[in-house]
């Protein structure tokens, strides 16, 4: 419990830090806007990193993440389809993409009764490929909105909030929100199928079942998290595991760690994004340029 | 059976990839003939330039991008602006490629190694502007037509002579209409937040309209910025060169152009932000602005 109180002070300090760190003095107006950063911090980090601790728990696969399964880069290009079409990124068309593609990959992986869980990461990284190429392709016909897909492609926490998309942010956040709940209900389960999947088939778990419906929702999730801040890489692969070295294996205790761990995570990022020059960063760069050498030190040491 | 399941499909594959090939193959048509001294033009500045000239029939090859005037549209499309095609060009034999830099630096080393002539273009300034149509007046044989376009935009585009006086003390600069220079932001894309910096001659045509650009003080062409530094820097007119409204943003309604409704959004990108002729319109407008 200790622990908790520990990280969530790290939390706390985090979001303290963001709100009073920047260019501008801090008026209402910067107020305002620095604090709605701050939450699209906390929600995608939050979101990112307890997705890849789900996934990685679930198909005992330390790569797994919702990068690797395809769902971000399909979003990603839903997004570039949308600016093609109407010359802004439209959260529909992103959303649209990552669930295609995580319906593709679910196709593919799908055999009679089930999933396979090793064509799945196959499948998802082969999907990657193709949604890459296709974004490549979709840069090449949009010509002048390069700056828009590769910021799409390296994630955006400076994101312009009008009242045309304000409304529609807090709904995609409370909709996470719920969904995040609903895949914490299946930590018993989790803990059980890291065990051994004999196991938990012996114990009576549809694993099958199961897969797919973790695989699903955390395809929604992503695909609601890159229609806003588009793809912030690094975070859902590495959080989880720092989170398993101060939390342990359980998912009980393990899972939401992830989501304060990435949330701080990305709210340090983004804040070190916005300091170290005048320009605004992706914060996708950040997130690898501070996350690498810090998990290397973290991994070294133990 | 000879072929075992899997080959099939992939040599059936292999065959409606070829006929698809060869399909859109042929629907591209190839250039018309041309007798004399040929031009690609990479750039749909120089594009236009060359037509100003009265040089279009040298014109065999332009890139999709190459859109004004109308007449433009129908020369062979050699493909676009960041992706030309290398094949398309060399099969026109040109005596010339109009290469745009930095954006084009890969295929002009690919051409030099072919040996064909190439036409650096790359302005910074408006002199460069000047300077490149007075060159390519010349290759085309049209020292006059260069010499009088050039003039005439000089004539057009010239320094506008307000007397800038230092602000007395206890006014406030701002408070005063008129009284100091219009401090502009320019918004090339809403997502990330692209602006202009100090080496372009889009900040030079500001400063001679009698505005100061707020990221003057940036180095790099294109920045992409903070919204909290565009709101710290607070402008006094906004000037929107892409399709999305930025009225009701989040945390901007103390800005002074949105307070005092002072945001354009009706400009033409082209005519601020591409080298040639009708950047003399988009200056006029630029003059408008500053003086409303």
């Amino acid at each position: 419990m200790s622990k908790y109180i520990l990280i969530s002070l790290v939390f706390l300090g985090a979001v303290f830090l963001s709100i009073i760190i920047g260019p501008a003095e801090l008026t209402i107006d910067i107020l305002q806007l620095r604090i709605s950063r701050v939450i699209l911090a906390i929600f995608a980090g939050g979101i990112l990193a307890f997705c890849g601790g789900i996934l990685q728990g679930l198909f005992g696969n330390p790569l797994v993440e919702p990068y690797t399964l395809g769902s971000a880069s399909g979003a990603a290009l839903g997004g570039s389809v949308g600016m093609l079409l109407f010359g802004t990124i439209s959260p529909l068309f992103a959303f649209l993409g990552a669930l295609g593609v995580g319906f593709f990959v679910f196709t593919i992986a799908r055999i009679e009764g089930g999933l396979l869980r090793d064509r799945l990461i196959l499948a998802g990284v082969v999907m990657s490929f193709l949604c890459s190429s296709l974004v490549m392709v979709i840069m090449v016909l949009g010509g002048r909105e390069l700056y828009e897909i590769l910021y799409l492609l390296m994630g955006y926490l400076g994101v312009v909030i009008t009242s045309a998309n304000r409304s529609m942010i807090i709904a995609m956040i409370v909709v996470s929100g719920i969904l995040l709940i609903y895949l914490y209900r299946y930590y018993r389960e989790l803990d059980i199928i890291s065990q051994g999947m004999e196991t938990a088939a012996g114990l009576g778990i549809d694993i099958q079942k199961l897969s797919i419906i973790i695989f699903l929702t955390t395809a929604l999730l992503i695909g609601i998290t890159v229609s806003i801040v588009g793809a912030i890489g690094f975070v859902g692969l590495i959080v989880p595991h720092i989170s398993k070295l101060i939390f342990g294996p359980k998912h009980l205790k393990n899972l939401p760690g992830s989501f304060l761990l990435g949330a701080t995570f990305l709210l340090l990022a983004d804040t070190i994004a916005r300091v170290i020059t005048v320009y605004e960063l992706p914060v996708g760069v950040v997130t690898s340029l501070v996350g690498v050498p810090f998990f290397i030190y973290l991994y070294r040491k133990r | 059976m000879i072929f075992g399941n899997a080959s099939r499909t992939v040599a059936i594959g292999c065959a409606v990839l070829i006929l698809i090939t060869c399909i859109i193959n042929n629907r591209c048509e190839g250039p018309a003939p041309h007798t004399g001294f040929k031009i690609v033009s990479l750039s749909p500045a120089m594009t236009e330039n060359i037509f100003a000239l009265g040089a279009a029939q040298d014109l065999v090859g332009v890139t999709t991008f190459c859109d004004y005037p109308e007449e433009a549209k129908k020369i062979y499309k050699i493909g676009d602006f960041s992706n030309p095609s290398l094949e398309r060009i060399v099969s026109l034999k040109p005596d010339l490629v109009i290469v745009n830099l930095p954006e084009q630096m890969r295929i002009k080393r690919q051409l030099e190694k072919l040996n064909i002539n190439i036409f650096t273009s790359s302005p910074r300034t408006l002199d460069d502007i000047y300077n490149e149509i007075i060159e390519i007046g010349r290759i085309v044989k049209k020292q006059q037509a260069a010499d009088s376009l050039v003039n005439y935009m000089k004539m057009h585009i010239s320094r506008v002579d307000k007397p800038v006086l230092p602000v007395p003390k206890y006014i406030e600069g701002n408070a005063v209409e008129g009284s100091s220079k219009k401090r502009v932001y320019i918004e090339l894309s809403p997502r990330p937040l692209v602006t202009i910096g100090a080496p372009s001659f889009l900040n030079e045509l500001l400063e001679m309209a009698g505005a100061e650009n707020i990221f003057a003080d940036l180095g790099k062409d294109y920045p992409v910025v903070p919204q909290e530094e565009v709101i710290k820097r607070n402008p006094d007119v906004i000037i929107v060169l892409h399709p999305v409204s930025i009225k009701d943003r989040m945390g901007w309604q103390t800005v002074t152009a949105i307070k005092n409704n002072k945001v354009y959004t009706t400009l033409n990108q082209d005519h601020l932000m591409r080298p040639g002729p009708r950047l003399i319109i988009g200056f006029a407008q630029l003059k408008r602005i500053m003086d409303e």
